[in-house]
């Protein structure tokens, strides 16, 4: 059946067992909204908040998950900075949620809507202060009721909220999806409130069932916690003048997210025989790039943070040439430069235009595939 | 006992001595002792700034919000949580300054919350400039000539829609505090507790007050009980203005 990008999102979001929904309007996300509203007036176990502004949704999503919800927002980048305070906020007191942003070419209102890739360096380092979040980006229509299904499940597990980043022309991508089979496996001694899901979606051959994992901490108001944003010790007790007590839970909280990004190392890697040259390319440019495969080898991560410094390395350093193509300034090329330790090329897709022409003169400039056919 | 509401263990608070927040954690605490709240059946929420610790030194569960946040996060709870009683106290800053537009949004919503603001006029916990609720001439750090503009109508605020419930009292007036408290936990919906209270070493000072006591003193001489009845509150008023206590979504 044919499904939208946005959809899929929202789909998957309830598929993984989320209950709580609050947003505000903006394009390109919008079908989000609207979609848990039709749910949320169905089913009466979805809540939904229309909020007054993105800084309301994203800390309603903060205090549903705290509740005992798992929530979620969707976004487009001007909603996802006001958001900003509040991802570090889940960071800090262990809140598990899920943040989309559907990106649209900025900075500020931009050209609505137009896709872009401006989003990635706010996506990990939006928030003021040290964190370590979990970021994804699909590139299809089913990938983004996938991948959404692993934010919730990334989220439960490292209690904090998790970035799925979408852009407008994936948000608003339409694709026929067959929606029977991907196994969804909830853990045993779960109780599921009935949604009224139709849709189903299927797991290319060969991948495992989609686990979902549950909520572990008990809800607010069973207990005598403290659940505060500021330095605290195991005991949600104040520790603000403590360097030991701040150096301790820091480490902690790092070597957990590592841990557990381990656990959500996504990429695809098509080879290339004779290539002396490897794309990189991720979202919505990586199915534009996709026709060169007959020409370059190419790399598309979609856990995007944690960097994949490692998958990076070990493809990057058997190719004289990486370029990175994204719908932005450089953001994800500076990062490999930083995983490679060497210059990589640049292919920026700027103001939501991105084609195969394009990338091809640009290559072209630089001297790269010269000579090759498709 | 409302001190098993307490983490005694805690104690002494962050507060200054001759701090309002004092008082009004232990009134409240009294209210919710009284009508049976406690970690099994209640929450509360709180924001950021001197009020806003009070959350931590409460024995149940308790989220210290950012900076003028409480009513979205609070909301959310009560949402998930309809049996939940959820409760958020916090200060005028955060309430009616940073997280004006959430109080106007929540309350246009009606939804079934009591909120206790802390009403000291400054913001208490950044050294004590001047806010929203800053009398006019006041000084402060941030206001040396005196605030120059009319502090904010928190009660026409609030008495917009078809449905509040909006009260005004003091840290002094205790029993009457205690009564505003239990009134508004009782209100089916949005409730407001406007509290004076005093900040007496980031405000009152400046403004010639010597101690705490000074500043309690003269809420006593400045406030007064508003006739029964009324629709209305006048300035230096205290007392309860209410409307339509109908049914709320989540109610
Ligand atoms: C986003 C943000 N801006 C500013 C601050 C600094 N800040 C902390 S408390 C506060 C004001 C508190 O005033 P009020 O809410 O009246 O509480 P009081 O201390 O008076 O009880 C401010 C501005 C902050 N923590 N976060
Ligand atoms: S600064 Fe003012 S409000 Fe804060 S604790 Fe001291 S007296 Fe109380
Ligand atoms: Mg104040």
């Amino acid at each position: 059946m044919l499904v939208q990008g946005n959809q899929a999102v929202f789909l998957g979001a309830v598929k993984a067992g989320a209950t709580f929904f609050a947003g505000y309007p903006i394009s390109p996300s919008s079908e989000i909204l609207v979609l848990a509203a039709e749910h949320a007036a169905r089913n009466s176990v979805f809540k939904l908040i229309q909020s007054e502004d993105e800084i309301g949704a994203v800390n309603a999503i903060m205090g549903a998950s705290l509740a005992g919800a798992k929530s979620f927002t969707a976004t487009s980048g001007p909603g996802f900075s006001l958001m900003q305070e509040a991802v570090g906020y889940g960071h800090q007191v262990e809140i598990p949620t899920v943040i989309v942003d559907v990106q649209r070419v900025g900075p500020a209102t931009g050209m609505p809507t137009m896709p872009a890739q401006q989003d990635l360096l706010q996506a990990m380092h939006g928030s003021s202060g040290d964190y370590y979040p979990l970021v994804f980006y699909p590139n299809s229509v089913e990938e983004c009721y996938r991948y959404t299904i692993l934010a919730f499940n990334a989220a439960e597990e490292s209690l904090s909220p998790v970035i799925l980043l979408s852009d407008a022309f994936l948000g608003h991508l339409i694709e026929t999806v067959d929606l029977e089979a991907i196994p969804v496996l909830y853990p045993p001694g779960i109780v599921w409130h009935e949604h009224n899901l139709d849709l189903d979606l299927v797991v290319p051959g060969g991948m495992a069932p989609l686990e979902i994992v549950s909520r572990q901490r008990p809800p607010l108001g069973t207990g005598q916690r403290a659940f505060t944003g500021l330095t605290h010790d195991w005991r949600g007790q104040q520790r603000t003048a403590d360097a030991g007590v701040y150096r301790e839970w820091l480490a902690g909280v790092k070597k957990r997210h590592q841990e557990i990004a381990g656990n959500y190392r996504f990429y695809e890697y098509i080879d290339h025989p004779t290539s002396d040259t490897l794309l990189i390319a991720f979202g919505i440019v990586s199915r534009v790039v996709r026709p060169l495969a007959s020409r370059f080898a190419i790399f598309r991560p979609i856990s995007m943070a944690p960097l994949l410094a490692d998958e990076l390395r070990e493809y990057g350093r058997r190719f004289k040439n990486v370029v990175v193509v994204e719908a932005n300034d450089g953001q994800y090329a500076q990062l490999v430069e930083w995983a490679l330790r060497r210059e990589v090329r640049r292919v920026p897709l700027l103001g939501g235009r991105m084609n195969i022409p394009l990338i091809e003169a640009e290559l072209g400039r630089m001297g790269i595939g010269e000579g090759l056919s498709v | 006992m409302f001190k098993d509401l307490l983490r005694l263990e805690l104690f002494p608070t962050m507060w200054c001595p001759g701090c309002g927040i004092g008082t009004l954690m232990s009134q409240v605490t009294m209210v919710m002792d009284e009508l049976g709240l406690d970690h099994t059946n209640s929450a509360v929420i709180s924001g950021i700034g001197c009020t806003g610790r009070m959350a931590g030194y409460m024995n149940l569960d308790s989220v210290y919000t950012l900076h003028g946040r409480t009513l979205p996060v609070a909301e959310a709870v009560k949402m998930v949580q309809p049996d939940l009683k959820v409760i958020v106290i916090s200060g005028d800053g955060d309430l009616t300054s940073i997280g004006g537009n959430h109080l106007l949004h929540t309350a246009r919503r009606n939804a079934n919350l009591t909120v206790l603001c802390n009403t000291n006029e400054v913001y208490g916990l950044t050294g004590g400039h001047a806010g929203p609720t800053t009398p006019k001439g006041a000084k402060t750090i941030s206001t040396p000539e005196g605030a120059a503009y009319e502090p904010l109508n928190l009660q026409n605020l609030l008495k917009g829609g078809s449905t509040y419930f909006y009260a005004r009292t003091t840290v002094y007036h205790q029993f009457h505090l205690r009564r505003c408290v239990k009134e508004a936990l009782a209100w089916p919906g949005f409730s407001f507790v406007d509290i004076t209270s005093q900040c007496i070493e980031n405000y009152g000072r400046r403004l010639g007050f010597k101690t705490g006591y000074e500043m309690l003193a003269w809420f006593r001489e400045k406030y007064k009980m508003a006739p029964d009845g009324a629709e209305s509150l006048g300035p230096f008023e205290l007392g309860i203005v209410r409307k339509g206590q109908t049914e709320t979504k989540d109610a």
